[in-house]
Parts: structure tokens; sequence; C-alpha cells
């Protein structure tokens, strides 16, 4: 074990190239989210991403990947500023998203995370109706017109491919659904939004095969039109769905590239050790 | 093989301590519910006897027929051993109870075959007793009962004191004057005041002056031919003379003063004329029967002009035939109608009911007493035979209606709900009407909660949602220890300290609720102004330090603004143009000052429960609310709040619960006046300060006594009905809102 961290530092060290390898990788690409030597702390002590650069492709499915407690969490929640709530968090260098510095001074936060959607691992529901959830966040972002808000309320169910399913009882309480249902309906409530992009903490990871495959289905649609950003422990997951994948790890991005070329030929050693299931 | 011999031990050592914690628990929770099961199964047994009816119970009958003299008085002593009858050719025969002859007796000293044609009863206090009789004579005698404890046990000695033999004036005729009909009492000083009809139909008045010695005479000219006296009553402290005519004309004359009569009202009763009268206990309150059978009480009642007039108050259970005789209890404000066929009712003033329909004896009844502790009562029937009942009636004036319900209480203006337990005298008639005990309550509760809701939630959902964590680390604490502070000494803080304080500076604390709102406005306006540059510099939660100085500044200015405004708007003195302008009259210990006492008792527990049930709600809902774009505020507004709802319904019900039974702080804290108005500058007097009040005074057993654990019974099943609504909404309210 000792041999295998050892050798997993070193090789850390040698993965930084003077260009990086997705500069080819990303070519053609529009860019909307970018991180500049990001060092995230959720204390002094706690430095949990370390010099994180990453260059997010528009409108295309990116899967971080990585073993448990590598940081891909505090990355993805670092694009909405989730972790402002953390006491005593902090956070050098910089992400740009569609090229303005989400944490400069004057930026509203309800404004950026009504544009950065999130959904979360475990599905987070509100405890009121089916309808309510989905409206949520345009009524509190201003939306008060009820032909406008059921529009909106129908279009995103649709979307998150719920709408067959409960079409008939928005008016239950969310709470009544199934998990993989009640997580859809997550997905909903973020789309109702109208996000530009999507981040997705391990969507599925409590889900069974039938409804991750639906989360999948969905987010195959999806990405039309959004830019996502998923975790996932999953590597068949993230096979099927994503078009780039990052591999972290220690709180460093290892790699990212194409997600067929880190899981046919991936450049650092460790990727393949990871994703061939040697160690994680 | 070690292990497969200690195992069953272990098992079993486990499995007995089990057992054991599990009987522990069980009787605990058992006990639990059994104490209070008790407790109220106590104060219902305490209160119960209020809702008993009048029962009486024949104790003996027996004929004792000497002669076939009609009886005109009877009378019995205190411990109802041995009774007495005065009939018409002036005997007093002595009965003993349960025995068939006479044990003595005494006759008046009547002339020849002078008959005495009338008699009545003058004291509450003894059996003092006066005759007319058909030679113009009234004597006034009295029956002593004395005790001899000298052989074995108690012996009751009865005898007989004539005290004054004396002549009416002679009519205008040859006729022997005759005494048709007679009033009589003496008051404490001795004083005795006569009413009586000549054979002429004439009314008059004697009233002795015992400290004077001196006799005073009124002819009263109102009652010539038609319009005859059928019916006529003194009151038992002499005073007031109220007379019937058969014209239905009544008149009440006053005979405070010894040297003229004053006639004080005049009205007529137009259906029947009036049989039967008699002033009730209190002096104020006659009760009337009528030829029709009608029973009626009627007492003067103050008009808008400041005249008192009689009006017609209560009626009664009506008889069949025309009320003959009417006899008041000494006790209390029972009495007892009989009409000519020998029906005979008791009623009770106050609460308008009749309490007992007497079994009808087989020939009318001639005369009739309460004994003197009104546990009794004597009739004597036209043969001459005695019927003793026992009447047990000890709360007689507790009814649904009096406890709840308006009552016309003797010398008010109309029916109201009063408490007044006690006054001055025997005499007074007790008012214990529960309903501005019941208000005084819910307008503390209500007070209480309108200061302490919303400080207890807002900071609440500030220490809950907003506070950084170095500042709800102290602030829970300390509201904690709030709650650890003995109501007593708020009370005694409030009651002694705030109130003058709050009087001292009362336009200042309206010009600081003005002030206070608008600065605090304008603070945030101002702090939205300060570049964003700056803002940020300031940690989330610690913007709170910024409104200190402008509270503070608001503080200072409406100190320096009370003078000013209360010399503006009410020309200096807000009590007196309160009370010029609203009829309203400041009390210092008013129920601001016992709202905001209450409220400082109430405000940890909406706190801390509300507290709990905000922090509670899981941050996953927070996360999920604030990623969608929602600011802080709307999560807590349309997140947070709905899914602690069921835990801030309970807080608020608690924090009710709390103020609804809390008795110090509303009994140092208010005047504990028992008026039912919703003002707040003025008290009231809740359930609970009344039961502390009153109950240390209040006789065992006593009416009081029993109305006190009724208003405990009621209080008890307030909580109760609240705990279990709070428990039942909040149930629901969890259920729709915190299935996370
Ligand atoms: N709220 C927090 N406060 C302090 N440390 C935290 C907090 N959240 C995460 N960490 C630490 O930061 C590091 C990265 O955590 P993170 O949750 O980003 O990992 P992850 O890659 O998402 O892991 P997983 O796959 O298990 O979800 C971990 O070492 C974790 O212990
Ligand atoms: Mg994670």
């Amino acid at each position: 074990m000792e041999m295998l961290q050892k050798d997993m530092e070193m090789m850390a060290d040698t993965a930084h190239p003077e260009i990086p390898a997705e500069f080819f990788a990303l070519a053609g690409e529009k860019i909307v989210i970018e991180t500049t030597d990001l060092d995230f702390y959720y204390s002094a002590e706690s430095h949990a991403l370390k010099k994180v650069n990453i260059r997010i492709p528009y409108r295309k499915v990116t899967a971080f990947i990585g073993p448990s407690g590598c940081g891909k969490s505090t990355l993805l929640r670092c694009f909405n500023r989730m972790n402002d709530l953390i006491p005593g968090s902090f956070l050098k260098g910089k992400v740009l998203i569609e090229g303005e510095d989400i944490y400069k001074n004057g930026i509203r936060l309800e404004e950026l995370r009504k544009k950065v959607g999130m959904v979360f691992q475990k599905s987070n529901p509100f405890p009121m109706s089916v309808w309510e959830n989905v409206a949520f966040g345009p009524r509190v972002n201003g939306i008060t017109n009820k032909s406008e808000l059921e529009e909106m309320v129908e279009s995103s169910l649709k979307q998150a491919d719920l709408w067959k399913e409960i079409k008939d009882r928005l008016q239950a309480s969310a709470l009544d659904l199934s998990g993989g249902q009640q997580q859809r309906l997550c997905i909903a409530r973020t789309l109702a939004n109208k996000p530009d992009i999507i981040l997705m903490d391990e969507p599925a990871s409590a889900l069974d095969p039938i409804s991750t495959g639906k989360i999948e289905e969905t987010i195959n649609e999806l990405k039309e039109e959004y830019t996502i950003v998923i975790v996932t422990h999953n590597m068949q997951q993230a096979g099927r769905i994503s078009d780039y994948t990052a591999f972290m790890m220690l709180g460093e991005m290892v790699e990212f590239d194409t997600t067929k070329k880190i899981f046919t030929n991936p450049k650092e050693k460790m990727t393949e050790d990871y994703i061939t299931g040697r160690f994680g | 093989m070690l292990q497969k011999e200690t195992k069953p031990k272990h098992y079993q050592k486990v499995i007995r301590a089990d057992r054991w914690a599990r009987r522990l628990i069980t009787f605990g929770g058992y006990g639990i519910i059994v104490s209070i099961a008790a407790i109220l199964l106590f104060l219902a047994y305490q209160s119960l006897p209020l809702a008993k009816n009048a029962a009486i119970e024949t104790l003996f009958t027996f004929p004792a027929s000497r002669g076939p003299a009609k009886a005109l008085v009877v009378g019995i002593d205190p411990y109802q051993e041995i009774f007495y009858i005065l009939d018409e050719s002036g005997y007093i025969q002595f009965y003993k109870v349960a025995g068939t002859e006479p044990v003595s007796q005494a006759q008046l000293p009547l002339s020849g075959n002078e008959k005495i044609l009338c008699a009545a009863k003058g004291s509450l206090a003894s059996d003092l007793f006066a005759a007319g009789t058909d030679s113009g004579r009234i004597i006034t005698a009295e029956v002593r009962f004395q005790l001899d404890y000298s052989g074995e046990g108690r012996v009751v000695i009865p005898s007989l004191s004539v005290k004054e033999v004396w002549q009416i004036p002679a009519g205008g005729d040859t006729l022997p004057n005759h005494v048709e009909k007679l009033a009589f009492s003496r008051n404490e000083d001795g004083s005795r005041f006569y009413a009586w009809v000549d054979h002429q139909g004439a009314l008059w008045v004697r009233s002795y002056d015992a400290d004077e010695e001196v006799d005073y005479l009124h002819p009263l000219s109102q009652y010539p031919g038609e319009s005859s006296v059928t019916a006529l009553t003194i009151s038992n402290h002499g005073e007031n003379l109220v007379v019937a005519a058969a014209d239905g004309v009544m008149r009440w004359f006053g005979l405070k003063d010894f040297e003229k009569v004053a006639l004080r009202d005049e009205w007529s009763i137009s259906n029947s004329p009036v049989t039967a009268l008699s002033y009730l206990l209190g002096d104020q309150a006659v009760a009337i029967g009528t030829g029709a059978g009608a029973v009626e009480v009627w007492f003067p009642v103050r008009t808008p002009s400041n005249l008192m007039k009689f009006r017609q108050i209560h009626s009664f259970r009506s008889h069949s035939a025309a009320v003959a005789h009417i006899y008041h209890s000494a006790r209390n404000r029972d009495f007892l109608t009989i009409d000519g066929e020998g029906a005979a009712q008791l009623h009770y003033s106050t609460t308008g009911k009749t309490e007992v329909q007497f079994p009808r004896p087989d020939f009318p009844i001639a005369a009739g007493a309460f004994a003197p502790k009104s546990d009794g009562l004597l009739f004597v029937d036209a043969q001459k035979r005695f019927t003793l009942f026992r009447l047990d009636n000890p709360h007689p004036e507790s009814t649904v209606k009096s406890l709840f319900g308006k009552v016309w209480y003797e010398g008010y203006p109309g029916p109201e709900f009063v408490w007044q337990s006690t006054g001055g005298s025997d005499e007074f008639e007790s008012k214990l009407s529960l309903i501005p005990l019941i208000f005084g309550t819910l307008k503390g509760t209500l007070y209480a909660l309108l200061f302490s809701i919303p400080i207890a939630l807002l900071a609440a959902i500030y220490v809950s949602q907003f506070a950084p964590f170095r500042l709800s680390r102290i602030v829970k604490p300390t509201v904690e220890i709030m709650a650890a502070l003995p109501s007593v000494v708020i009370g005694f803080l409030a009651g002694l300290y705030f109130s003058t304080l709050f009087e001292e500076y009362l336009m200042s604390t309206f010009v600081l609720l003005i002030f206070l709102p608008l600065f605090f406005l304008a603070g945030v306006a101002a702090w939205r102004a300060v570049p964003e540059s700056y803002r940020m510099k300031i940690r989330p939660g610690f913007e709170v330090l910024f409104i200190i100085p402008v509270i503070l500044i608001a503080l200072q200015a409406s100190l320096s603004l009370g003078h000013p405004v209360e010399n503006f708007l009410f020309g200096g003195n807000f009590q007196q143009w309160l009370y010029t302008t609203w009829g309203v009259t400041y009390e210092t210990r008013n129920s601001f000052v016992v709202g905001f006492a209450l409220g400082f008792a109430v405000i940890p527990i909406i706190f801390t429960v509300s507290e709990d049930a905000l922090s509670n709600v899981p941050k996953s809902l927070t996360s999920a609310s604030l990623a969608l774009g929602a600011s802080r505020w709307q999560t807590v507004r349309r997140v947070v709040i709905p899914a602690a709802s069921g835990g801030i319904f309970a807080a608020i019900m608690l924090g009710l619960g709390r103020a609804v039974g809390e008795t110090m702080i509303v009994l140092m804290a208010t005047g504990n006046t028992p008026i039912i108005d919703l003002n707040p500058f003025n008290g009231f007097r809740a359930m609970s300060a009344c039961i502390a009040v009153e109950i240390p005074e209040a006789p065992v057993g006593g009416t009081l006594y029993r109305v006190l654990f009724l208003t405990a019974l009621l209080l008890f099943i307030f909580t109760f009905v609240l705990n279990t609504l709070s428990s039942l909404i909040g149930e629901r309210l969890r259920k729709k809102y915190a299935r996370f």
C-alpha cells in the first residue's frame, strides 16, 4: 500500500507537462468554465484542491472521476460557490465562467446559481407538491405569472423524462415519489431555472439500475442544450455518457482528456490503474 | 468451550437487566398517566358538588294538635332540637323534635278573648317577632333558646320574653282598632320599625329610635278605600318599606330618617294583585307573590337620571294558586313561597332558579320558617301538623348560568359578568362569574404572545439561519438561562420596578415603537448604500453589529422626544388625555407591563423550541434552495420555515400553555382587577392568579373554594386541550412538511 502511495505521488509530480494535454483535446471547443491555479482550503490545514487547472467545454458532458475524497465534489461546488457556505473555508486562484471571474466582488450569487444549476447526490426534493418543487426556482427568481410557470413546469418535467409518469400527480407531495423519480424531479427542478450549466454530483449513486438508466438517458438528451459536469464513481457510466473525463487524485487534476482517450489510452499510469480497477 | 459456557449466563444477565429496565420505564410511564388522571379526578371531585341540586329530606312529621287555633309563627332553634309555634290565641308551645307533646308553653299577655290577627318576625339573628291583635295592640316578644350543658350533654331550654306591648292610635270611629297586617324589623342598634294596616285600611309606620328612646309615628295616606294594602314588608335593617296595594300600585318608602318617611319609588304591577311580599337578605331585592301565583324578584336599579327605580329582575316557577306567604333565608338569597293550597317552593334569587318543589301536604300550610342556619325548613299546616325538612343546598349561588352567563346582580344596572367573591358582610351577594377570569387569562396570554412571538421567532430564525456560529453559541445558552429565571423574580421586577419605569417613559416607549422600525429601515438603506467592497469585508451574520448603534440612536431620540410629544399631542399628560378622551383609567400595573413580563417568561420557550426546529431542517434542503438561486431570506421563508412549521407551531403552543398557566407574574404585575376590557392600559385578573389570591381565604368546602377548584379544573383542561391540539396539528404539519 505504502509503495503505491509513494508511486502515485511521484507520478503526480511529473504530470505537469508544459503544454496541457487537453489543450489539444479541446481544440475547437468553446470553453465555458475555466479555472486557473485553483486552491481550495476547508481550513488552513485542510487543503482540498491543489492548483487545479481545468477547462470545461460548452454543451458537452464532462465527467469527474477519482477515488473517494480526492476533491471532485469540492471542485464542483467551486463552480456555483456552494462552498461559500462552509465557515472557515477559503479559496485561491480563479474560476471563470463564460469569461467572468465568479469570485470577484459584485457577483450576485443568486444569478450565478441560477445560471449554474446543481443536482445533488442524495435527492432532496422540498416537502411540497411536485408542482411547487419544479416552480420553486422560477418563483424565487421573480416569475409569478401562473401560465408561464405551468409551462415551465411541464417542459422541465418533460425534459427530465418525468412528465408521463406523474403528470396526474402534480399536486401530490414530492416526498411520495420513488427515489428515482425524486432524483429526476430534482433534475427537472434545476432545469426549470433554465441554467446554462448543470453540475451533477453522483446523481445516480443511490439508485437502482433502471432508475440509473433513465437518468443517463435524460443526461444524454440534455447535453444538446446544456453544459453538464458530472461526478461519478461508475466507470461504465462515465464511459457511456461523458464526452470528456477528468481524473482527480488527492486534490489534484491528474489527467483531463476526451473520454475515449482516458478510457482507452490514458497518458498517466495512475489513470489507467484507476480505470481498470486496480485501486480506488 | 469457554464461550459456550459463558454465553448463556451473559445473555441471562442482559435479559434480566432488559426486563428490569422495561418494567421501570413502564412503571414511570404509567405513573405519570395515573398521577395526571388523579389530579384531574381530584379537581373534578372537589368541584363537582357545585353542580348538585338542592335536596330535601323529610326529617319528621307529626300532629301536635293542641287546640284548633290557627298557627301564625313557627320557628326552630339552631340545633334543630326545639321548635315553637305561636297561635292566634297567643299561646306559644315548644316541642321537642321527634317528641309528641309540648315540652313547655308560654302565653303572650292578651286580655280576655283578645286574638292575634297577624304576626311577623323581625330579626335575622334571633326569634324576635311582633304580633298585632284585634284590640289594636302590637306585642313585641322574643323566643330565646338557652343552652344548658350542666346535665348530660346539651339541653336546649326555650323561653319567651315579652319586650313591649303597645297600643296603636285609635281610629276615627268607636270600633276597637284592629291590626290587620303587620311588618316588623329590628336593626342591629336595637331600633325597631313597625308598619301596619288598621281596620280602616290606613297604613301606619312607627319607628322607635333606640339611641334616643323616642317613638315616631307616621300615618301614610296613600291607601284609601279601593286601593287597600294587600301586602307589606320591611327590610332586615329597617331602612326600607315596600307596600303593595289592591290597585296594583307598589310603593317603596325610605325609613332611614326616623322623623319622616320618604316615598322613594312608585310603580304598578298590572296583571294581578300582590298577595305576599318579602325583602330578601341584603335588603335590596324584594320577592313578590301574586294572586295568580306568579313569583318574581324586584330590586331598585339606578336610572340614567341617577334615580333608583324598582325593576323586575327574575321570575320563577309560578304557583297554581295565590301566593300566601314568602319567607327568606338569613344565610343566603333563598326564599320560600307558599300558596293557599299548600304548595311550597324554594327559589334562589341571584340565579333566578326555582330549586325545590315540596311535596304537597293534605292541608294548606299556615306558616313556615327557615332553620337559623338555613339547613332546614319547618312547616305547620292548618291542622297544626308539623313537617321538618332537612335542606341540603350548599352551593345555591353556582349554576352554569351564574358561572358562565351574565347575571343581574343587586345594585347593578344590568346583567353582567362579574367576579367579586367576597364582600364586606355576610349579606354580600357573591358574584362568581368565571368569564372575567377566563378573559383575564386570555388577555394576558394575548399581550404576552403579541410581544414574545415576534421577538422569539425572529431571534430563532436569526440564530439558526444567519448568526455566525460564535454568536449563536453565546446566545442560545443565554436565552436558556432566561428560562431558568424564577417567575416570581420577573413578576417582582415588573410589578415594582418596570411598571413605574414604563409609566414614567410611556411616551418615549411609544415613540420608540415608531422610531425603531423607521431607524431600522433607514439603517438597512444606509447599509445598502455602503459600497459593496466594504460590505463584503464584513462576514455574513455580523451585519447585526452595524444595527446596534442605530438602535441606540433610536432609543436616545425617543427618550428625548417623549416629553415634547406628550406636550404636543396629549396636552402634557397622556393619562389625563386617556381618561378624558376615552374614559380609560391608566393603571400602573397594566396589560403592557404584564405582556412584557409574561412575554419575557415565554420568549425562552418559544425561542428554544423553534430554534431547534429550524436548526433541524436538513442542510440538504437549504442547499437545494440556495443552489436554485434563492437568496438566504427566500430560503428561510420558503423552505426552512415551512419545513420547521410543526416545531414552530409546537413552540408557540408551549408558550401559550406557559402563559396561560403562569401565576406569579400575572399576580404581581397586574392590579388583579377582574374586569372585562381589552384595553392595554388597565389590568386584569387571570384564573391562576385568582386561585392563588383567593384560595387561602376560601372556607374549605364552601362555594368559593369549590369554584376555585373548578377554575383550576378549567385551567387544567385548557392546557390539556392546548397540548393535545398542538400535538395533533404539529403532527399533521410534520407529516406534511417534515418527512425528509
Ligand atoms: N465540509 C467539509 N469540511 C471539511 N473538510 C471537507 C468538507 N467536505 C469535504 N472535505 C474534505 O475535503 C476532501 C475532498 O472532499 P470531497 O467531498 O470533495 O471528495 P469527493 O471526491 O467528492 O469524494 P467522494 O467520491 O467520496 O464523494 C476530503 O478529504 C474531505 O474530507
Ligand atoms: Mg463527493
